[in-house]
């Protein structure tokens, strides 16, 4: 074990202690303890093999941010080692290696394969022979990758909670610029949420050890009223709305204002050997010491461009790490090198890093001067080389919300250059880089969001006026910027990685530059750098400084790619919503259930298929009786004195001149003349229609008629009682009967009560509406009422029945019953181009109706047109039953139409159809070749109904 | 013909919730109690941070038509995104020409019934917020949906229409046809809270008025 | 460009964007008899314009009230909305 003594700033506790396993090995940690701390303190320096080439991959960010601890816990794939807590009884292994981590195959891709593995290779190497790319790429994906799915998870294993929260201010970010924000804006009434990634709010703090001041600020906060979410990460911004996923809660925190204060990310050096276990950013290396105790090595190399790298030197030191050697990129390297140096430590200013070496873990690290003219190479002993190849804005957040960037040559970095309104960036990510500063662009920006809602005193806007002063004259920190000279001095000493995620090389990018791929969207896309987990965390700024350097242009010509959510790597999981579909289901729907009944989606409703005997079902009704729900059709009540008027100008037929107490057949049409709808109208009284839609068309028919309606301003009031009101549909040639013994006060005699009559009447103690259609061929009662009675009138009409051989029927036997009386399906039997000349219902356009209607110009248009194609009916010599959707086709074989509906008729005992066809064979007799699946088949035309070709049945 | 099989009122038939099953399947004990089976009790079951009642037999009338004429149905003017209690009755303003009349017993003429389009439930307790959090967009905070507040807006995935009738009561009304799926959505939310369903016995306190 | 942006339902008061249906932009049926060009401009074609447009909204989860919003199709900024 390489714990350290007590660090001021720790985060284990050392008498809790837990276990774990690793590739089924047990290893012991500390309460506290994230699984890569643990492994390292047991000495582990591999933590998975890297995507394409297979390397060792060691800890390097230990924030979270790089690829290289991808690891799985419990079998779930993309855990990150470094940041996820160890707890007791985990199972954690591996990524992407066969047969172990330490003895992995596929490492070969490394040692032979690098020449061979430029970017696009498996579609330059495996385009041929064509038919062999399913075993390639069953071969490749084994090979790359980081990590596997369980393909057989019948139940979701975990729940994700999904949690809405409102909030005045959200602070993305809880360093010390995100608390300071906070507590501003709380203090002045704002209602505020914190978002903070770690196990507590304190960011770089805690790694500081400064413990005290930050549980007094977190306190403050506290006190304040903000709500803090911790181990929260932002997962992107999407107009306002900031998704943070927290273990398995994913809050949706919609925020008037936002403060980003979100940091900033340490960035690597690119030079050969620099994916080593062993080299580690200082923060990483930083972090494993004062929040774990744990050493991350005994001598080491530090290479930095600015004082960052030097603070990591003395504080390792401190730790009891042998500094063997600093190079310092800048010229002059500073004060705090030169009190180094007199302590004895020997810094090499001028000079980088140009190769790591090593076999399993760095061993030595030779570094070079940057005047290429005096090379001056040092090589030293190590088991730790520590970079700090400076700090980016971690912006990317920001950058969604809308900010801009410009390049900032003094930094070396896309700095921040506009925000959008309402939205603020604080600490780090906004350049401030002392506590001073970031502490005041905290307050001024809790400050501002306050301000922006309205919140303030006199007081705090003096106070803001105060804080844009002092941050106008803040001092900036010295840093040099990196040439990436790693990838030239690097060059013929062996890979320099600039995307560790999915091992994309300096010389990747030049390949790509070369092959034409010369702008950064484009490398990105060609090379896939910036799109592995670390989404450009580690290689953003690198490949953006390549680019430059092999095409000449500057940094900020080249420019960064778009920044897209998710920012952070989050299970699939989360984004699956709530595992409960929205349904509808009638009111009748129990009986369904205990009738044992298939159930099946239709639309948005759960429905009634059959019950067990679709043929028999339908035969029932022809025969004797049969009794279907049908609660899921559109009913719309219209209602005032331009009623009628308002129907007449949105059907092409007329329904001002329909008596009450009679019902007319509908079709709606668009402006374009297509067939959008069909039902049936019934008056009610002289102001008052009863108006039924398709059940998939019921939400379309009310949005339809409520938007002429907005627009015409008649005086009329549309009420949806769709699922307001239950029914059902009796019908067969015992159906009056049955009519009658259920509903005693109704007159049911076919002079009293005739097909398209309405009648209102009791039936079982329930006031209904009865509709005297026939949908499905025989004399049919649509019997409405309201939902609440459901069951009570299915039951009532079962009992009544009963005597009569009433049967209950699905949505199957009935689209039979239906196809015997060619009652078309809209959307089954007519597409968005079908109109209703094309499918046959010439007799339902009255084109000399006086006023103006929807789709009148374009049916006068079409009506005078030869129609192309014909909506027919077909039957089957030789009884196959084509399939839904087969094509039929001319004397050539070239597709001329299609089935749209076909059916085994129980009845009639033979196939029947329908189907659009050329408008020469649309005449009784004409024979049609179907091609369906390879077979071609036969069919007979027949325009006239099945099943009761003139309705006599109907109408007795 | 009139518009009378609208109306969810018969002699010798039961009126039930579309939510009945759910209700009876977690424990509920039932009364018939004007005309509606109601779930009023859960024997043995403990209550909860947060309540659900199936209030799916509240009487709910539509009013449509000009501004004026609903104002006056209502004896006064009805505002905009807050019901007005009036007759042990939330008279709720959704358009400019159209209102519900939620509960309550006494004739408001010109009205249509359409108590079954809508089921409801109430929701109640201190985490009834939390619960709505995770499957309401709503803005539900305090501060801005004060005692009294009425909310039309998607709950659940679904079209809704929310009044907060106490400190810690919820009414909300969606679609009757979505009844037992609202119910699971409900229950899952509050279940994992600690939630249990109620009886509308238990919902003792009396909405106040806005 | 995500699309969570907020609308105000001019009944109802602001509402995620899930709540309300689209209608499409703003455009008048003829007056009076178009020719069949016409006709076909009216019901196939659209301005599609980047930049700010008018434009039908249903607000289907709540009020269920049509009205019309002017809106940046760039940047899904609402500027109004207003019944019609």
């Amino acid at each position: 074990m390489s714990r350290l003594g007590q660090q001021p700033g720790e985060r284990i506790v050392r008498s809790q202690k837990l276990s774990f396993t690793f590739d089924g090995k047990t290893v012991e940690a500390f309460q506290g303890d994230t699984i890569g701390s643990a492994l390292y303190a047991a000495g582990r320096r591999t933590f998975g093999r890297s995507f394409k080439y297979h390397r060792r991959r060691g800890l390097m960010c230990v924030a979270g941010q790089c690829p290289n601890c991808i690891c799985a816990v419990d079998g779930a794939p993309g855990a990150r080692a470094c940041t996820e807590p160890a707890r007791d009884g985990i199972a954690v292994t591996h990524v992407n290696a066969l047969p172990s981590l330490e003895l992995d195959a596929m490492r070969a891709t490394d040692l032979v394969g690098g020449p061979f593995t430029p970017p696009g290779f498996y579609y330059k190497t495996f385009m041929r022979p064509r038919r062999l790319w399913p075993l390639y790429e069953k071969i490749l994906r084994n090979a790359a990758g980081l990590g596997k799915l369980r393909h057989s998870q019948p139940e979701r294993e975990w729940r994700t909670e999904y949690r809405r929260r409102h909030a005045d201010v959200l602070v993305t970010g809880g360093g010390l610029a995100g608390l300071h924000a906070a507590i501003a804006a709380a203090r002045l009434g704002a209602d505020v949420v914190l978002a903070d990634e770690g196990p507590e709010p304190g960011g770089q703090q805690l790694v500081g050890g400064e413990l005290t001041e930050i549980a007094a600020l977190v306190e403050r906060a506290r006190g304040a009223g903000v709500e803090i979410i911790d181990h929260g990460s932002a997962l992107g911004y999407f107009d306002g709305l900031v998704p943070v996923w927290q273990n398995d809660t994913l809050h949706q925190v919609r925020a008037a204002r936002h403060v980003f204060a979100t940091g900033a990310i340490e960035q690597p050096l690119v030079f050969a050997g620099n994916d080593l276990p062993g080299v580690m950013l200082s923060g990483g290396a930083r972090r494993l010491t004062s929040l774990y105790a744990v050493s991350p090595g005994r001598r080491a190399v530090v290479v930095t461009t600015s004082d960052r790298g030097l603070h990591a030197a003395v504080a390792l030191r401190a730790a009891g790490v042998q500094i063997v050697a600093i190079a310092d990129l800048r010229p002059d390297a500073g004060e705090l090198a030169r009190q180094l140096r007199a302590e004895g430590v020997p810094v090499f200013a001028g000079h980088t890093v140009i190769e790591a070496k090593g076999s399993k873990t760095v061993s030595e690290a030779i570094i070079a001067g940057i005047d290429p003219t005096h090379p001056d190479e040092h090589s030293f002993e190590c088991d730790l080389v520590v970079v700090s190849g400076g700090a980016i804005p971690a912006s990317s957040l920001l950058l969604q919300a809308g900010a801009q960037s410009a390049y900032d040559p003094a930094r070396g970095y896309f700095a921040l250059s506009r925000l959008p309104e309402g939205v603020y960036a604080a600490g780090e990510v906004a350049g401030a880089d002392s506590d001073e500063a970031v502490t005041v662009s905290g307050e001024l920006a809790g400050l501002q969001a306050a301000h922006g809602l309205g919140l303030g005193t006199d007081e705090s806007t003096v106070r803001e006026a105060a804080l844009q002063q002092i941050a106008g004259m803040t001092e900036r920190a010295e840093v040099a910027v990196p040439t990436v000279g790693g990838s030239d001095s690097g060059a013929g000493r062996g890979k320099c990685f600039v995307c560790f995620c999915e091992d994309v090389t300096s010389k990747d990018i030049h390949l790509s530059i070369e092959e034409g791929y010369d702008s950064i969207e484009l490398s990105k896309r060609y090379t896939t750098v910036t799109m592995g987990p670390c989404q450009g965390r580690m290689c953003q700024l690198p490949s953006v400084r390549l680019m430059a350097q092999e095409t000449g242009q500057s940094l900020g010509d080249v420019g960064v790619t778009t920044a897209r959510p998710p920012w952070v790597s989050v299970p699939m999981g989360i984004f699956g919503g709530r595992p409960v579909e929205p349904a509808k289901r009638s009111a009748i729907h129990p009986r369904h259930r205990d009738l044992g009944a298939t159930i099946k989606w239709a639309g948005d409703w759960r429905r009634a298929y059959d019950y067990g005997d679709p043929q028999g079902e339908a035969l029932a009704v022809n025969r004797a009786a049969g009794l279907i729900d049908v609660s899921t059709l559109g009913k719309l009540i219209v209602r005032g004195p331009d009623a009628g008027e308002f129907l007449d100008r949105l059907y092409p037929n007329r329904f001002s001149n329909l008596k009450p107490g009679r019902i007319r057949y509908g079709v709606i049409s668009s402006d374009a003349g297509r067939i959008m709808d069909d039902g049936t109208i019934c008056r009610i009284d002289d102001e008052t229609f009863y108006v039924t839609t398709t059940s998939s068309g019921a939400g379309a028919v009310e949005e339809w008629f409520g938007w002429w309606l907005a627009d015409w301003g008649d005086r009329v009031q549309l009420t949806d009682v769709t699922q307001g009101l239950a029914a059902v549909n009796l019908a067969g040639p015992r159906a009056r009967e049955i009519m009658a013994a259920a509903a005693p006060d109704l007159d049911c005699a076919n002079d009293a009560f005739g097909y398209l009559d309405a009648r209102q009447a009791r039936v079982a103690g329930v006031e209904c509406l009865i509709l005297r259609i026939g949908f499905v061929g025989e004399v049919g009662y649509e019997i409405h009422f309201p939902s609440a009675y459901g069951e009570h009138i299915w039951d009532a009409l079962m009992v009544a029945g009963q005597p009569h051989g009433l049967r209950p029927f699905g949505l199957e036997p009935q689209r039979i019953l239906r196809l015997q009386k060619m009652h078309i399906l809209v959307g089954q039997d007519t597409d968005s181009e079908s109109t209703p000349f094309g499918a046959a219902m010439s007799w339902i356009v009255k084109l000399d109706k006086e006023q103006d209607f929807i789709g009148k110009w374009a049916l006068e248009h079409y009506a005078q047109q030869p129609q192309a194609a014909a909506l027919v009916g077909f039957t089957m010599p030789n009884g196959e039953v084509p399939t839904e959707g087969a094509v039929v086709i001319d004397e050539t074989g070239t597709p001329a139409g299609q089935v749209t509906s076909s059916r085994h008729s129980p009845v009639l005992d033979r196939t029947i159809g329908m189907a659009w066809v050329p408008e020469a064979l649309a005449h009784d007799g004409a024979r049609i070749t179907i091609s369906d699946a390879g077979k071609t088949l036969t069919a007979e035309i027949q325009t006239k109904p099945f099943y009761d070709p003139d309705g006599e049945v109907l109408r007795s | 013909m009139n518009l009378d099989f609208l109306i969810a009122a018969a002699d010798g038939a039961v009126a039930r919730s579309p939510m009945e099953s759910e209700a009876r399947a977690a424990g509920a004990r039932f009364e018939v109690r004007d005309g509606w089976n109601v779930a009023v009790d859960y024997p043995g079951v403990a209550a909860g941070p947060v309540g659900w009642a199936d209030t799916s037999h509240l009487r709910t009338l539509e009013l449509q038509g000009p501004g004026e004429a609903i104002d006056a149905a209502a004896g006064e003017s009805l505002p905009f995104g807050t019901a007005v209690r009036r007759d042990d009755a939330w008279w709720c303003r959704l358009t400019g020409t159209r209102a519900l009349v939620i509960g309550g017993t006494e004739p408001v003429a010109g009205a249509l019934d359409v108590t079954s389009t809508f089921a409801a439930l109430t929701l109640v307790g201190p985490l009834a917020l939390e619960a709505f959090a995770r499957f309401c967009a709503l803005d539900l905070r305090p501060g801005r949906t004060p005692v009294g507040a009425l909310r039309p807006g998607s709950i659940g995935r679904q079209p809704g229409i929310l009044i907060r009738e106490d400190e810690q009561r919820y009414l909300f009304l969606f679609g009757w046809a979505t009844g037992e799926y609202m119910w699971s959505v409900v229950a899952d939310a509050a279940t994992h809270l600690g939630g249990a369903p109620v009886g509308v016995d238990a919902l003792v306190t009396e909405p106040v008025r806005a | 460009m995500p699309m969570s942006f907020l609308l105000e339902c001019p009944n109802c008061g602001v509402r995620e964007v899930t709540d309300f249906g689209f209608g499409g932009e703003v455009s008048a049926r003829p007056q009076e008899r178009p020719s069949f060009r016409e006709l076909n401009t009216y019901n196939y074609f659209r301005r599609n314009v980047a930049g700010v447009q008018r434009e039908w909204w249903f607000h289907r989860s709540g009020c269920r009230a049509w009205f019309i919003a002017e809106r940046d199709t760039i940047t899904n900024d609402v500027k109004f909305t207003a019944l019609p």
